[in-house]
């Protein structure tokens, strides 16, 4: 076959490229560690999520030092946890300087989960968990958006990243409150929060209480990946009450977020009674309705 | 010497409906396509959010299945009947095929379109990938099943006058327009075997309820085992009319016919065993096997580069028969009145732009960054919507006239016609390419967030969507101009001195091909064991995980008894183990 000069010189320049694409490629995967998402994880039951070890347990997990996994369920339309900007669920929060793998999947059609602007990015498959480990080397917020056509609602499915300065990242959660279910007005009563440390290292918490007008705030030591508990005595003498009825309590640890939705608290209220009622027992009970937090 | 329509009455017939119909796509699909832009950019929002996946899939299936492919069937159909100067054998057959085709399209159109009203249950919005479990009526299934059995069987048609041909011409070489029309078919062959397993085995049955559930990875791997050919088949009907037609309409002869075999070839070969290419961010896919269909995708860019080179050559050529000097100064020697010649020349220029957003595309690790955001489109409009439809329009300028036998209306529309689609694919696809980048999603009715925004280095969002926008509204502009010059010449008296309907030799013939080149069998068989190697194993893989019905069901034990007896799934784990371990090595040496 006759080939032109010109047309071999060609075809040795395009082979060139070729082969000098392949290399670039193999480069990024091999020198720059960018690994391709696979099949290194099981597969998984979409309809059974919450049996799943990992899914069962949404939320961020410290894994060692820096380094945590983000367990997150990409469903028709929200990332659960990320969807917060219209409060449907907590952000994912992360601090700083870490080293985060990111586990996602889906209970229903594919989505994708697709940090804005950086190259995280994958697709979402029902029945496959996608695994992805980013660096987060700056406080800052990252969108997250699903980029797979995933049904009607499809282009409100966004979340957001909340990379904090390390100091202000907790693990923290109410895990409960003890508090009278009611009390004499005058009387002091004693409400004792229990807070869990999930973060590997011990850590100082800032507990703080809202009780009628008032805020009362404790600083609590807990040590890793367990729980401690701080009682706050509040006169109720001391309360502005007015005419009030009941007194409201709420129990927030601050656990770096500005969290929206679970933020950490738990929050009931206290019966106020008079003098002629007849039944005046206090029953303590575990005030425990909310066990929210950033877990 | 006389137009196609004195040759082949019968034929021309045939062919000018099937361009008929891929016009009335064009013009339905361009509508949808404007409602989009401009909701997409919040210019005009005349539709709810959600009915915009309705249009956007009804853009798509027009577009990208309708329009081009009734397109192809048609210059096919003139290209067999031409190159080996005879007649289809029977012209019921191909009346039938083209019969099967439309009735097709009706079926997955209606599915479609009944999205728009709430008084049928039925709908398809499921977009042109139809990713299970996203669920479509079965009638959209049904459709799409008629639709590729009717291209099937126009395929055996021009087998059909091939074999005619060649028992009363056993020692010619096969003309060179047949040679591409048939390398072209076998791919497709070969690549419809997966949509067709996808839906015959899995999304039909489903759709009706006769299995509870799919896997979504195997449907999906079976969709993009079809979705990487398939480009490939929108663009070897351009490819053909720039090979034949280009050097023709530009004054000269094409430069090499042996090369352009050598083209065809690679495409037959390369087309297939590539399309987890588009699934390098899937889970429950090994990194090995991305990294093989990415080595293949890499080797399907040579063809692409020497037909490049080709086409460009040739155009010199013709340009220095016109009295063309100089390094550069023959360029001035084109023919750049004509539409047809100014028309496919753009589009050429556009597909080497498309063919560097591709190269970034195919590229495993770099595509993290642009995987489904608006650059993809940015690149599919460039390719299938500049590269394809644009020559496929400009060339319609020649044909229409030869089909119909009747005066093309206006030349100078057609010229305003294809330089304005030029221009609103300049303004249209730059500023996708651009979003993309910026993390804009594709496929999205209003990508407008509450938790963030998307960060630009130069200009604006808002100067993104204006490019969008004007670029969508001057592309439906240059669609209506085209479809009332076609449809007013459809009308016109008859034009008595039409060119006859001849195709140039080339300067280096087809004696100059080595005889291997026709070995059509030879490269079957390869095309074939080239897909056994890149697919088997991940298929293999992927039942293996997920199980042919999804691990959210039941499998269906036999056939992953049967994969496992042959040992398919050990082989496969072992191979890409060490493709993946390979890679993993060199990682921790580095």
């Amino acid at each position: 076959m006759n080939i032109h000069n010109y047309e071999k010189l060609w075809l040795i320049a395009a082979m060139l490229l070729i082969i000098g694409f392949i290399v670039t490629i193999t480069y990024g995967s091999v020198g720059l560690g960018i690994a391709m998402i696979d099949d290194s994880e099981e597969t998984i039951d979409p309809n059974a999520l919450e049996d799943h070890e990992r899914f069962g347990d949404l939320g961020v997990h410290q894994t060692g030092d820096g380094e945590y996994d983000v367990n997150i369920r990409a469903y028709q339309f929200n990332f659960e946890p990320g969807s917060s900007a219209l409060g449907v669920h907590d952000p994912i929060v992360v601090p700083e300087n870490s080293e985060v793998t990111l586990y996602v999947t889906s209970p229903d059609v594919i989505h994708s989960f697709s940090v804005v602007g950086t190259n995280a990015n994958t697709m979402v498959v029902p029945g496959e968990i996608s695994v992805m480990t980013v660096e987060f080397n700056e406080a800052r917020e990252y969108g997250i958006l699903c980029n797979e056509y995933c049904g009607s609602g499809h282009h409100g499915m966004e979340g957001v990243i909340e990379v904090v300065p390390e100091d202000e990242f907790h693990l923290f959660s109410v895990a409960g409150v003890d508090a009278p279910e009611s009390a004499q007005a005058g009387d002091e009563v004693e409400i004792t929060a229990t807070v869990d440390n999930d973060a590997l290292d011990a850590d100082s918490a800032a507990v703080s209480l809202e009780i009628g007008e008032e805020t009362f705030e404790n600083e609590l030591e807990v040590d890793a990946e367990s729980s401690a508990s701080t009682t706050f005595t509040v006169d109720t003498g001391a309360l502005d009450l007015e005419d009030a009825v009941d007194i409201d309590w709420t129990v927030t640890v601050e656990d770096g977020s500005e969290a929206t939705l679970e933020d950490g608290s738990a929050s009931g209220s206290i019966a106020l009674e008079t003098d002629d009622d007849e039944n005046d027992d206090t029953t303590d009970d575990d005030n425990d309705e909310s066990d929210g937090g950033d877990q | 010497m006389s137009a196609y329509i004195d040759q082949f009455p019968e034929e021309a017939k045939v062919i000018r409906s099937a361009f008929y119909a891929s016009f009335f796509a064009l013009a339905l699909g361009a509508a949808f396509g404007l409602i989009q832009t401009l909701h997409r950019t919040d210019f005009v929002r005349i539709i709810p959010a959600e009915m915009y996946y309705t249009v956007l899939t009804a853009h798509g299936v027009l577009m990208v299945v309708t329009f081009t492919i009734f397109f192809l069937v048609a210059i096919f159909t003139w290209a067999v009947t031409t190159s080996l100067d005879r007649g289809v054998e029977d012209i019921r057959f191909t009346w039938s095929w083209y019969g099967l085709m439309t009735l097709g399209t009706a079926f997955a159109a209606i599915a479609i379109l009944a999205g728009f009203t709430d008084r049928t249950e039925i709908s398809a919005d499921v977009l042109f990938t139809f990713y299970a479990p996203l669920q479509a009526h079965p009638m959209f299934y049904v459709g799409l099943v008629l639709f590729v059995i009717g291209t099937w069987l126009a395929g055996a048609d021009w087998f059909r006058s091939w074999w005619a041909w060649k028992q009363e011409n056993p020692d010619k070489r096969i003309p060179l327009p047949t040679f591409m029309v048939l390398t072209t078919m076998i791919m497709w062959y070969l690549a419809t075997l997966g949509v067709a397993t996808s839906i015959i085995a899995f999304l039909l049955p489903w759709s009706l309820g006769l299995i509870d559930t799919v896997n979504p990875t195997l449907t999906r791997t079976l969709f993009w085992f079809w979705g990487h050919p398939v480009v490939y088949f929108w663009l070897m009907p351009a490819y053909m009319m720039w090979y034949i037609m280009l050097p023709k309409f530009s004054g000269g002869r094409l430069f090499s016919d042996p090369l352009a075999r050598v083209v065809f070839v690679l495409f037959l070969l390369l087309s297939t065993p590539v399309g987890i290419h588009h699934q390098y961010l899937d889970p429950g896919i090994a990194e090995g096997f991305k990294f093989i269909a990415m080595t293949n995708t890499m080797f399907l860019l040579l063809p692409s580069l020497l037909t490049a080179f080709t086409v460009v050559a040739s155009m010199e050529h013709g340009a220095r028969q016109r009295g063309g000097e100089g390094y550069f100064g023959w360029l001035g020697a084109l023919p750049w009145r004509d539409p047809v010649f100014t028309g496919m020349a753009l589009a050429g220029l556009m597909f080497a732009a498309g063919g560097f957003s591709g190269m970034i595309n195919a590229g495993m690790n770099i595509n993290y960054l642009v995987h489904n955001s608006l650059w993809v489109p940015g690149h599919f409009h460039l390719t299938v919507g500049t590269a394809v439809a644009l020559t496929f329009m400009a060339v319609s300028y020649y044909f229409i006239p030869q089909v119909t036998g009747r005066r093309l209306a206006s030349k100078q529309i057609a010229l305003v016609q294809v330089v304005m689609w030029f221009v609103g694919m300049t303004f249209m696809s730059n500023a996708m390419h651009r979003g993309g980048l910026l993390g804009m999603p594709r496929r999205t009715a209003e990508p407008e967030y509450a938790g963030f925004q998307f960060e630009t280095a130069i200009g604006t969002v808002g100067e993104l969507n204006a490019q969008i926008a004007l670029g969508g509204v001057l592309l439906t502009l240059s669609t209506l101009l085209f479809i009332v010059n076609m449809s007013i010449t459809a009308l016109n008296d008859r034009d008595d001195d039409l060119p006859s309907n001849t195709i140039p030799e080339p300067l280096s013939g087809p004696n100059e091909a080595p005889l291997v080149l026709d070995n059509l069998k030879l490269w079957t068989a390869i095309a074939v064991v080239l897909v056994i190697f890149a697919y088997s194993l991940p298929l293999a893989s992927i039942v293996e995980r997920g199980g042919l019905f999804g691990p959210g069901g039941d499998a269906f034990p036999m056939f992953l008894e049967l994969a496992d007896s042959f040992g398919f799934a050990l082989v496969g784990e072992t191979l890409s183990a060490m493709v993946s371990s390979l890679l993993e090595t060199l990682r921790t040496v580095v």
